[in-house]
Protein backbone atom coordinates (compact mmCIF):
# COMPACT_ATOMS: atom_id res chain seq x y z
CA UNK A 1 0.00 0.00 0.00
CA UNK A 2 2.82 2.36 0.88
CA UNK A 3 4.50 1.67 -2.42
CA UNK A 4 1.34 2.46 -4.30
CA UNK A 5 0.81 5.70 -2.41
CA UNK A 6 4.42 6.59 -3.16
CA UNK A 7 3.81 5.86 -6.83
CA UNK A 8 0.74 8.04 -6.90
CA UNK A 9 2.41 10.97 -5.23
CA UNK A 10 5.58 10.76 -7.28
CA UNK A 11 3.77 10.24 -10.56
CA UNK A 12 2.16 13.60 -10.04
CA UNK A 13 5.46 15.23 -9.03
CA UNK A 14 7.46 13.80 -11.93
CA UNK A 15 4.81 15.22 -14.22
CA UNK A 16 5.86 18.71 -13.17
CA UNK A 17 9.58 18.17 -13.75
CA UNK A 18 9.39 17.57 -17.46
CA UNK A 19 12.48 17.49 -19.63
CA UNK A 20 13.42 21.04 -20.56
CA UNK A 21 11.82 22.08 -23.81
CA UNK A 22 9.31 19.53 -25.04
CA UNK A 23 7.42 17.58 -22.39
CA UNK A 24 6.63 13.94 -23.10
CA UNK A 25 3.39 13.16 -21.36
CA UNK A 26 1.30 10.10 -21.91
CA UNK A 27 -1.62 11.30 -23.97
CA UNK A 28 -1.51 14.98 -23.03
CA UNK A 29 0.61 17.47 -24.87
CA UNK A 30 1.52 20.68 -23.14
CA UNK A 31 2.52 23.38 -25.59
CA UNK A 32 5.12 25.55 -23.93
CA UNK A 33 4.30 29.18 -24.55
CA UNK A 34 7.98 30.10 -24.83
CA UNK A 35 8.65 27.72 -27.71
CA UNK A 36 8.87 30.58 -30.17
CA UNK A 37 11.86 32.21 -28.45
CA UNK A 38 15.36 31.51 -29.86
CA UNK A 39 17.12 30.49 -26.63
CA UNK A 40 14.39 27.87 -26.18
CA UNK A 41 15.04 26.62 -29.73
CA UNK A 42 18.73 26.41 -29.03
CA UNK A 43 18.05 24.38 -25.91
CA UNK A 44 15.78 22.13 -27.95
CA UNK A 45 18.55 21.47 -30.45
CA UNK A 46 21.08 20.72 -27.76
CA UNK A 47 18.61 18.42 -26.02
CA UNK A 48 17.96 16.60 -29.27
CA UNK A 49 21.67 16.16 -29.80
CA UNK A 50 22.13 14.83 -26.29
CA UNK A 51 19.22 12.46 -26.69
CA UNK A 52 20.20 11.07 -30.07
CA UNK A 53 23.95 10.76 -29.56
CA UNK A 54 23.91 7.42 -27.70
CA UNK A 55 21.65 5.75 -30.26
CA UNK A 56 24.40 5.38 -32.84
CA UNK A 57 26.58 3.00 -30.89
CA UNK A 58 25.42 -0.57 -30.19
CA UNK A 59 26.42 -0.54 -26.52
CA UNK A 60 26.81 3.06 -25.44
CA UNK A 61 26.43 2.34 -21.74
CA UNK A 62 28.65 -0.76 -21.84
CA UNK A 63 26.05 -2.93 -20.17
CA UNK A 64 27.68 -6.11 -21.46
CA UNK A 65 30.54 -5.50 -19.04
CA UNK A 66 28.22 -5.71 -16.05
CA UNK A 67 27.77 -9.48 -16.18
CA UNK A 68 29.21 -12.60 -17.79
CA UNK A 69 27.91 -16.06 -18.57
CA UNK A 70 29.79 -17.43 -15.57
CA UNK A 71 28.00 -14.96 -13.25
CA UNK A 72 24.66 -16.14 -14.60
CA UNK A 73 25.63 -19.77 -14.12
CA UNK A 74 26.79 -19.22 -10.56
CA UNK A 75 23.57 -17.38 -9.78
CA UNK A 76 21.72 -20.50 -11.01
CA UNK A 77 19.84 -18.53 -13.67
CA UNK A 78 19.84 -21.54 -15.97
CA UNK A 79 17.61 -23.67 -13.74
CA UNK A 80 14.04 -23.89 -14.93
CA UNK A 81 11.01 -25.70 -13.61
CA UNK A 82 10.05 -29.30 -14.29
CA UNK A 83 9.07 -30.64 -17.69
CA UNK A 84 5.38 -30.75 -16.81
CA UNK A 85 5.32 -27.02 -15.99
CA UNK A 86 6.92 -25.98 -19.22
CA UNK A 87 5.16 -23.38 -21.36
CA UNK A 88 5.10 -24.20 -25.07
CA UNK A 89 6.31 -20.76 -26.09
CA UNK A 90 9.40 -21.07 -23.88
CA UNK A 91 10.68 -24.09 -25.78
CA UNK A 92 13.04 -22.16 -28.09
CA UNK A 93 14.77 -20.65 -25.05
CA UNK A 94 15.35 -23.97 -23.30
CA UNK A 95 18.66 -25.75 -23.83
CA UNK A 96 17.52 -29.17 -22.75
CA UNK A 97 15.89 -31.29 -20.11
CA UNK A 98 18.04 -33.11 -17.54
CA UNK A 99 16.02 -35.78 -15.73
CA UNK A 100 12.82 -33.73 -16.16
CA UNK A 101 14.42 -30.43 -15.03
CA UNK A 102 14.47 -27.75 -17.73
CA UNK A 103 17.80 -26.04 -18.32
CA UNK A 104 17.56 -22.59 -19.90
CA UNK A 105 19.99 -21.76 -22.69
CA UNK A 106 22.37 -19.23 -21.16
CA UNK A 107 23.81 -18.10 -24.51
CA UNK A 108 20.41 -16.79 -25.49
CA UNK A 109 19.88 -15.37 -22.01
CA UNK A 110 23.09 -13.36 -22.29
CA UNK A 111 21.96 -11.77 -25.55
CA UNK A 112 18.46 -11.05 -24.30
CA UNK A 113 19.72 -9.63 -21.03
CA UNK A 114 22.12 -7.34 -22.87
CA UNK A 115 19.31 -6.03 -25.03
CA UNK A 116 17.04 -5.55 -22.04
CA UNK A 117 19.68 -3.72 -19.98
CA UNK A 118 20.61 -1.57 -22.95
CA UNK A 119 16.98 -0.60 -23.43
CA UNK A 120 16.49 0.29 -19.75
CA UNK A 121 19.70 2.33 -19.82
CA UNK A 122 18.47 4.38 -22.76
CA UNK A 123 15.07 4.92 -21.19
CA UNK A 124 16.68 6.04 -17.93
CA UNK A 125 19.00 8.31 -19.91
CA UNK A 126 16.00 10.03 -21.44
CA UNK A 127 14.42 10.55 -18.05
CA UNK A 128 11.76 7.91 -18.40
CA UNK A 129 9.67 6.62 -15.52
CA UNK A 130 10.50 3.00 -14.75
CA UNK A 131 8.22 0.76 -12.74
CA UNK A 132 9.43 -2.47 -11.11
CA UNK A 133 6.69 -5.08 -10.75
CA UNK A 134 6.94 -8.36 -8.94
CA UNK A 135 4.24 -10.27 -7.16
CA UNK A 136 6.60 -12.58 -5.29
CA UNK A 137 6.31 -11.84 -1.61
CA UNK A 138 9.76 -13.27 -0.92
CA UNK A 139 11.45 -10.51 -2.89
CA UNK A 140 8.96 -7.71 -2.36
CA UNK A 141 11.25 -5.82 0.01
CA UNK A 142 14.30 -6.35 -2.18
CA UNK A 143 12.51 -4.99 -5.25
CA UNK A 144 11.25 -1.97 -3.36
CA UNK A 145 14.72 -1.14 -2.01
CA UNK A 146 16.21 -1.57 -5.49
CA UNK A 147 13.68 0.87 -6.92
CA UNK A 148 14.38 3.33 -4.12
CA UNK A 149 18.12 3.16 -4.75
CA UNK A 150 17.63 3.89 -8.45
CA UNK A 151 15.19 6.70 -7.84
CA UNK A 152 12.49 4.82 -9.74
CA UNK A 153 9.22 3.20 -8.73
CA UNK A 154 8.04 -0.22 -7.64
CA UNK A 155 4.70 -1.95 -7.32
CA UNK A 156 4.86 -5.24 -5.45
CA UNK A 157 1.37 -5.37 -3.98
CA UNK A 158 -1.99 -6.43 -5.33
CA UNK A 159 -2.51 -4.95 -8.78
CA UNK A 160 -5.86 -3.22 -9.03
CA UNK A 161 -7.54 -3.60 -12.40
CA UNK A 162 -7.44 -0.02 -13.58
CA UNK A 163 -4.03 1.22 -12.55
CA UNK A 164 -2.80 1.72 -16.11
CA UNK A 165 -5.99 1.54 -18.15
CA UNK A 166 -8.12 3.68 -15.87
CA UNK A 167 -5.38 5.95 -14.56
CA UNK A 168 -6.99 9.30 -15.33
CA UNK A 169 -10.08 8.41 -13.33
CA UNK A 170 -8.31 6.64 -10.48
CA UNK A 171 -5.49 9.13 -10.01
CA UNK A 172 -6.89 12.32 -11.47
CA UNK A 173 -6.29 14.04 -14.80
CA UNK A 174 -2.88 14.42 -16.37
CA UNK A 175 -1.10 11.51 -14.75
CA UNK A 176 2.20 10.42 -16.25
CA UNK A 177 2.25 6.70 -16.84
CA UNK A 178 5.47 4.68 -16.62
CA UNK A 179 7.61 4.57 -19.76
CA UNK A 180 9.00 1.13 -18.98
CA UNK A 181 7.80 -1.69 -16.77
CA UNK A 182 10.34 -4.24 -15.49
CA UNK A 183 9.00 -7.56 -14.26
CA UNK A 184 11.18 -9.49 -11.84
CA UNK A 185 8.58 -12.24 -12.06
CA UNK A 186 5.86 -12.30 -14.71
CA UNK A 187 3.49 -14.54 -12.76
CA UNK A 188 1.21 -13.55 -9.94
CA UNK A 189 0.58 -15.58 -6.81
CA UNK A 190 -1.86 -17.92 -8.55
CA UNK A 191 0.67 -18.81 -11.28
CA UNK A 192 -1.22 -16.89 -13.93
CA UNK A 193 0.23 -14.22 -16.13
CA UNK A 194 0.40 -10.84 -14.40
CA UNK A 195 -2.33 -8.44 -15.46
CA UNK A 196 0.21 -5.67 -15.93
CA UNK A 197 1.73 -7.38 -18.99
CA UNK A 198 -1.57 -7.20 -20.84
CA UNK A 199 -2.30 -3.69 -19.62
CA UNK A 200 1.12 -2.40 -20.62
CA UNK A 201 0.62 -3.84 -24.10
CA UNK A 202 -2.73 -2.06 -24.27
CA UNK A 203 -1.25 1.27 -23.19
CA UNK A 204 1.79 1.00 -25.50
CA UNK A 205 4.26 0.76 -22.65
CA UNK A 206 7.32 -1.39 -23.40
CA UNK A 207 8.06 -4.18 -20.94
CA UNK A 208 11.18 -5.99 -19.84
CA UNK A 209 10.62 -9.21 -17.94
CA UNK A 210 12.37 -12.24 -16.50
CA UNK A 211 10.49 -15.21 -17.94
CA UNK A 212 10.89 -18.60 -16.33
CA UNK A 213 10.11 -21.86 -18.10
CA UNK A 214 6.45 -21.74 -17.03
CA UNK A 215 5.78 -18.18 -18.29
CA UNK A 216 4.34 -16.81 -21.54
CA UNK A 217 6.93 -14.57 -23.24
CA UNK A 218 4.83 -13.52 -26.20
CA UNK A 219 3.56 -10.15 -24.97
CA UNK A 220 6.77 -8.95 -23.34
CA UNK A 221 8.86 -6.58 -25.46
CA UNK A 222 12.27 -7.67 -24.17
CA UNK A 223 11.94 -11.02 -22.42
CA UNK A 224 14.89 -12.40 -20.50
CA UNK A 225 14.64 -16.18 -20.13
CA UNK A 226 15.95 -17.09 -16.70
CA UNK A 227 15.21 -18.37 -13.23
CA UNK A 228 12.89 -16.16 -11.18
CA UNK A 229 12.68 -18.31 -8.06
CA UNK A 230 16.18 -18.55 -6.58
CA UNK A 231 17.18 -15.69 -4.23
CA UNK A 232 20.67 -15.49 -5.76
CA UNK A 233 19.25 -15.02 -9.24
CA UNK A 234 16.76 -12.33 -8.20
CA UNK A 235 19.47 -10.47 -6.28
CA UNK A 236 21.62 -10.57 -9.39
CA UNK A 237 18.85 -9.13 -11.56
CA UNK A 238 18.11 -6.36 -9.06
CA UNK A 239 21.79 -5.51 -8.86
CA UNK A 240 22.14 -5.39 -12.66
CA UNK A 241 19.10 -3.19 -13.19
CA UNK A 242 20.17 -0.86 -10.41
CA UNK A 243 23.68 -0.52 -11.90
CA UNK A 244 22.39 0.22 -15.41
CA UNK A 245 19.85 2.78 -14.31
CA UNK A 246 22.31 4.61 -12.10
CA UNK A 247 24.95 4.54 -14.81
CA UNK A 248 22.53 5.96 -17.37
CA UNK A 249 21.36 8.72 -15.07
CA UNK A 250 24.89 9.75 -14.13
CA UNK A 251 25.75 9.79 -17.82
CA UNK A 252 22.84 12.08 -18.48
CA UNK A 253 23.85 14.48 -15.72
CA UNK A 254 27.36 14.60 -17.13
CA UNK A 255 26.10 15.32 -20.63
CA UNK A 256 23.85 18.08 -19.35
CA UNK A 257 26.73 19.73 -17.54
CA UNK A 258 29.11 19.34 -20.47
CA UNK A 259 26.70 21.01 -22.83
CA UNK A 260 26.18 23.79 -20.34
CA UNK A 261 22.47 23.36 -19.84
CA UNK A 262 20.80 24.81 -16.78
CA UNK A 263 21.51 22.95 -13.55
CA UNK A 264 19.33 19.83 -13.25
CA UNK A 265 16.16 20.32 -11.24
CA UNK A 266 16.42 19.04 -7.66
CA UNK A 267 15.74 15.33 -7.46
CA UNK A 268 12.74 14.36 -5.38
CA UNK A 269 13.61 11.37 -3.23
CA UNK B 1 2.05 8.09 -35.75
CA UNK B 2 2.19 7.36 -39.47
CA UNK B 3 -1.46 8.23 -39.81
CA UNK B 4 -0.88 11.59 -38.17
CA UNK B 5 -2.97 11.05 -35.07
CA UNK B 6 0.04 11.65 -32.82
CA UNK B 7 2.28 14.57 -33.69
CA UNK B 8 6.06 13.95 -33.82
CA UNK B 9 6.51 16.07 -30.72
CA UNK B 10 4.15 13.75 -28.87
CA UNK B 11 6.02 10.58 -29.59
CA UNK B 12 6.75 8.47 -26.53
CA UNK B 13 10.19 8.39 -24.96
CA UNK B 14 10.86 4.80 -25.88
CA UNK B 15 10.05 5.11 -29.59
CA UNK B 16 13.50 6.14 -30.81
CA UNK B 17 15.17 3.59 -28.60
CA UNK B 18 12.86 0.84 -29.84
CA UNK B 19 13.60 1.76 -33.47
CA UNK B 20 17.33 1.80 -32.79
CA UNK B 21 17.40 -1.44 -30.78
CA UNK B 22 14.46 -3.62 -31.75
CA UNK B 23 13.91 -6.83 -29.81
CA UNK B 24 14.69 -10.22 -31.32
CA UNK B 25 11.03 -11.06 -31.58
CA UNK B 26 8.23 -8.54 -31.97
CA UNK B 27 5.94 -8.75 -28.91
CA UNK B 28 2.91 -10.13 -30.69
CA UNK B 29 0.50 -12.32 -28.78
CA UNK B 30 0.61 -15.96 -29.80
CA UNK B 31 -2.13 -18.32 -28.74
CA UNK B 32 -0.43 -21.36 -27.24
CA UNK B 33 -1.85 -24.44 -28.98
CA UNK B 34 -3.28 -26.80 -26.42
CA UNK B 35 -3.34 -29.93 -28.56
CA UNK B 36 0.17 -31.40 -28.69
CA UNK B 37 0.85 -32.32 -32.30
CA UNK B 38 2.92 -35.47 -32.89
CA UNK B 39 5.37 -33.50 -35.05
CA UNK B 40 6.56 -31.17 -32.28
CA UNK B 41 6.71 -33.83 -29.63
CA UNK B 42 10.44 -33.58 -28.83
CA UNK B 43 11.57 -30.02 -29.50
CA UNK B 44 13.47 -29.88 -26.21
CA UNK B 45 16.28 -32.43 -26.19
CA UNK B 46 17.05 -34.54 -23.17
CA UNK B 47 20.48 -33.99 -21.71
CA UNK B 48 22.40 -37.21 -21.11
CA UNK B 49 26.12 -37.75 -20.96
CA UNK B 50 28.07 -40.95 -21.58
CA UNK B 51 29.27 -40.84 -17.94
CA UNK B 52 25.65 -41.16 -16.81
CA UNK B 53 25.89 -44.95 -17.20
CA UNK B 54 28.75 -45.00 -14.70
CA UNK B 55 26.87 -42.66 -12.37
CA UNK B 56 23.73 -44.79 -12.52
CA UNK B 57 25.69 -47.93 -11.60
CA UNK B 58 27.51 -46.10 -8.81
CA UNK B 59 24.27 -44.90 -7.22
CA UNK B 60 22.71 -48.31 -7.59
CA UNK B 61 25.57 -50.06 -5.82
CA UNK B 62 26.85 -47.57 -3.33
CA UNK B 63 24.04 -45.08 -2.72
CA UNK B 64 25.04 -41.43 -2.40
CA UNK B 65 28.46 -42.19 -0.97
CA UNK B 66 30.09 -41.47 2.38
CA UNK B 67 30.43 -37.68 2.01
CA UNK B 68 27.23 -35.57 1.93
CA UNK B 69 26.71 -33.37 -1.13
CA UNK B 70 27.39 -29.71 -0.46
CA UNK B 71 25.78 -27.78 -3.31
CA UNK B 72 26.45 -24.31 -1.90
CA UNK B 73 30.03 -24.50 -3.16
CA UNK B 74 30.35 -23.90 -6.89
CA UNK B 75 33.24 -26.23 -7.62
CA UNK B 76 32.17 -29.01 -5.33
CA UNK B 77 33.23 -32.48 -6.47
CA UNK B 78 31.11 -35.21 -4.91
CA UNK B 79 32.23 -38.79 -4.28
CA UNK B 80 30.28 -39.88 -7.34
CA UNK B 81 32.05 -37.33 -9.49
CA UNK B 82 35.47 -38.44 -8.25
CA UNK B 83 34.50 -42.01 -9.04
CA UNK B 84 33.45 -41.05 -12.54
CA UNK B 85 36.63 -39.07 -13.14
CA UNK B 86 38.80 -41.96 -11.99
CA UNK B 87 36.77 -44.38 -14.10
CA UNK B 88 37.28 -42.26 -17.20
CA UNK B 89 41.01 -42.00 -16.49
CA UNK B 90 41.40 -45.75 -16.12
CA UNK B 91 39.30 -46.35 -19.21
CA UNK B 92 41.52 -44.15 -21.32
CA UNK B 93 44.67 -45.90 -20.02
CA UNK B 94 43.65 -49.54 -20.44
CA UNK B 95 40.89 -51.21 -22.40
CA UNK B 96 38.98 -53.41 -19.94
CA UNK B 97 35.42 -54.54 -19.57
CA UNK B 98 33.02 -52.37 -17.63
CA UNK B 99 32.56 -54.55 -14.56
CA UNK B 100 36.28 -55.11 -14.12
CA UNK B 101 36.89 -51.41 -14.55
CA UNK B 102 34.25 -50.74 -11.92
CA UNK B 103 36.09 -52.88 -9.41
CA UNK B 104 39.39 -51.26 -10.33
CA UNK B 105 38.00 -47.79 -9.67
CA UNK B 106 36.62 -48.91 -6.33
CA UNK B 107 40.03 -50.21 -5.31
CA UNK B 108 41.75 -47.05 -6.56
CA UNK B 109 39.45 -44.87 -4.47
CA UNK B 110 40.02 -47.12 -1.45
CA UNK B 111 43.72 -46.40 -1.80
CA UNK B 112 42.88 -42.70 -1.77
CA UNK B 113 41.09 -43.15 1.53
CA UNK B 114 37.45 -43.15 0.44
CA UNK B 115 35.61 -46.19 1.72
CA UNK B 116 32.68 -47.17 -0.47
CA UNK B 117 30.04 -49.17 1.31
CA UNK B 118 27.62 -51.23 -0.74
CA UNK B 119 23.92 -50.60 -0.35
CA UNK B 120 21.83 -53.24 1.40
CA UNK B 121 24.73 -54.73 3.30
CA UNK B 122 24.59 -54.00 7.05
CA UNK B 123 27.46 -52.13 8.60
CA UNK B 124 29.05 -55.07 10.38
CA UNK B 125 32.40 -54.79 12.15
CA UNK B 126 34.45 -57.96 12.63
CA UNK B 127 35.16 -56.97 16.28
CA UNK B 128 31.44 -56.92 17.13
CA UNK B 129 31.00 -60.48 15.96
CA UNK B 130 33.82 -61.66 18.29
CA UNK B 131 32.33 -59.91 21.34
CA UNK B 132 28.95 -61.61 20.80
CA UNK B 133 30.53 -65.05 20.26
CA UNK B 134 32.57 -65.13 23.51
CA UNK B 135 29.70 -65.33 26.06
CA UNK B 136 28.18 -68.18 24.06
CA UNK B 137 31.32 -70.23 24.21
CA UNK B 138 31.44 -69.70 28.00
CA UNK B 139 27.74 -70.69 28.46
Amino acid sequence: MAARALTRGLLGLRHCQAVSGVSYCGGHQYVTAASANSPQLHIDEVTEKILNAPLDKPDFFRVSELFSLKDLFEARVHLGHKKGCRHRLMEPYIYGCRLDHDIIDLDQTVEHLQQALNFTAHIAYRGGVILFVSRRRQYSHLVETTAKDCGEYAHTRYWQGGILTNASIQYGQGVRLPDLIIFLSTLNNVFQQHVAIRDAAKMNIPTVGVVDSNCNPSLITYPVPGNDDTPVAVELYCHLFKMTINRAKNNRKQMDMIHGLSAPSPQSS
Amino acid sequence: MRSGVLKPAEKPIWYDVYVAYPPKRAPVYVKPLTRPSPKNANTVPEIFYSEDKVRAKFYEQYGTGPRPLDLSKVNFISTCQRFVDRYMELKSHNEQYDTALFEETGKALLQDGIVLRRRGFPVVDSLQVKVVAEPRSVG
